[in-house]
């Protein structure tokens, strides 16, 4: 844990609400870059950043090809693109085909950034409808990362978290509430380090 | 993922053995292109080497491969919007338009151009040239068919730019979608009309050679897309590639999530969606 840097969470159906209960409660020093990968209609191109940024404190943005990464940032991939994490931190971009029929695809933002952050990556996965996010799961399991999946029971749409359960069954379960939780303690303890 | 490491081995490799340059390529995208043709060929990284050593049809063939092509009609319509309303009506006293699609694909932004071009009353005085590296996108641009049960946004996305006016709510054109292409729900395609063909250069063309291959001046320069799967160093050589390619006061447009960091410093001005070179 005390390895940890930075934090990819991928969500689908069922996902929303947990993702704005993690925003709106991290606090504005909160000295991690998220990388958020969510899938969403294709059409929904606009006001997905200010739907999410109503109540959180921290910058929300999507961002451009070849961003540079900061702390106290969230990025939300943007609609119709692929999110990738580069070396010399960065994020890179692309349109290539979907993956597990998604663009963005979870699996490719988890799989850049397990090569390229090892184990100071938390990798979170929750509620969803589709089987992306598995083999990134796993990719970032082996790669050292710290690797959270939504409890199935806890979940909307259990589907995709069922899916990284099954290929691999050492991620660690928890609740959405005790995610929230966990990401506190995180804050809290990189803030005693410095202290 | 491919490691850094074989990485650099496949670009030497294929260095040495043909023109082709991918050492400026963003890392990780290209990483998972190879992963990808490794195992859509069933190759090991050991003989997909062996391969590219012993046989130049296969370089030609991966680097098809490599490229990515997806590309829409009317991708991102808020952008052709405003290249229907804000870019192209100021080039309409021109008494001629030279417009390079630079990395065209299959062609569906050409098409999408030439339907605006058309709607603005320009079509006849424009000249189209379009370049990629994949001869294979180049034919199939010109041949201008497409599935349609995949690209069913092509007609929403029609909608919103051939009709709706974002300027001005109370305009609906009633455009038929036959006035530009054919829709044959018995071949599952989309095949647009003839008359959109006509005056196109194409050319295969590398765009990390940073050179205009048409050797003339242009009005605007379409990139999008494109320039995302190379890294930022050869991305700003190119920025003053195309500076270089257009004519004064000369449009640069790029994709929805692309930018240039200091574009004053290579001369451009920014303008909402576009570059124009100072």
């Amino acid at each position: 844990m005390e390895n940890i840097k930075y934090i990819v969470i991928g969500g689908s159906a069922g996902s929303f609400q947990t993702i704005t209960s993690i925003l709106d409660i991290l606090p504005e020093d909160f000295n991690f870059p998220v990388f958020l990968v969510l899938h969403r209609l294709k059409q929904v191109r606009t006001g997905f950043v200010e739907a999410l940024s109503i109540k959180s404190k921290l910058k929300i943005l999507e961002p451009i090809d070849k961003e540079r990464i900061l702390p106290q940032r969230v990025y939300l991939s943007p609609a119709n693109y692929h999110m990738y994490i580069e070396p010399g931190n960065f994020i890179g971009l692309s349109t290539e085909e979907p993956v597990n029929h998604s663009r963005p695809a979870i699996d490719i933002t988890l799989a850049s950034g397990a090569y390229v952050f090892g184990n100071q990556m938390l990798a979170i996965l929750l509620s969803g409808a589709n089987r992306d996010g598995a083999a990134g799961m796993k990719t970032a399991y082996e790669a050292g990362a710290f690797t959270i999946v939504q409890d199935p029971d806890d979940c909307q749409v259990n589907t995709m978290t069922k899916a990284a359960i099954s290929k691999i069954s050492e991620h660690r379960i928890m609740t959405a509430e005790d995610i929230v939780k966990f990401l506190l303690k995180l804050d809290e303890n990189a803030k005693k380090q410095y202290i | 993922m491919l490691s850094t490491k074989d990485l650099n081995i496949f670009i030497e490799t294929i260095k040495d053995n043909s023109s082709y340059d991918f050492s400026d390529y963003s890392e990780k995208s290209f990483a998972r292109r190879i992963d990808k043709i490794m195992k859509d060929y069933g190759l090991n990284f050991t003989q997909l080497i062996r391969n590219i050593k012993s046989n130049s049809n296969f370089i030609e063939q991966i680097v098809k491969d490599i490229t990515v092509n997806t590309t829409e009609l009317f991708r991102d319509t808020e952008v052709w919007q405003a290249v229907k309303y804000r870019l192209l009506p100021k080039l309409k006293n021109n008494e001629q338009i030279n417009i390079w699609h630079a990395g065209c694909s299959t062609g569906q932004e050409i098409y999408s151009l030439k339907i605006l071009l058309n709607e603005l009353g320009i079509l006849e005085k424009t000249n189209i040239y379009a370049s990629d590296i994949n001869e294979d996108v180049i034919e199939k641009s010109n041949i201008g068919i497409y599935p349609l049960s995949f690209n069913i946004e092509y007609l929403e996305n029609f909608d919103q730019v051939v009709r709706k006016n974002p300027y001005n709510f109370d305009q609906y054109l009633d455009i038929p979608y036959s006035k530009y292409f054919k829709i044959d729900k018995e071949n599952d395609s989309i095949i647009m009309n003839n008359f959109l063909k006509k005056n196109i250069t194409y050319k295969k063309h590398d765009l990390v050679t940073k050179t205009n291959i048409f050797d003339i001046q242009f009005d605007i320069i379409f990139c999008r897309n494109v320039l995302i799967y190379f890294n930022t160093k050869l991305q700003r050589e190119l920025f003053y590639t195309f500076n270089g390619c257009l004519h004064r006061k000369g449009f640069l447009v790029l994709g929805a999530s692309e930018s240039i960091v200091n574009e004053k410093e290579i001369g451009y001005v920014r303008h909402g969606n576009f570059y124009i070179k100072k």
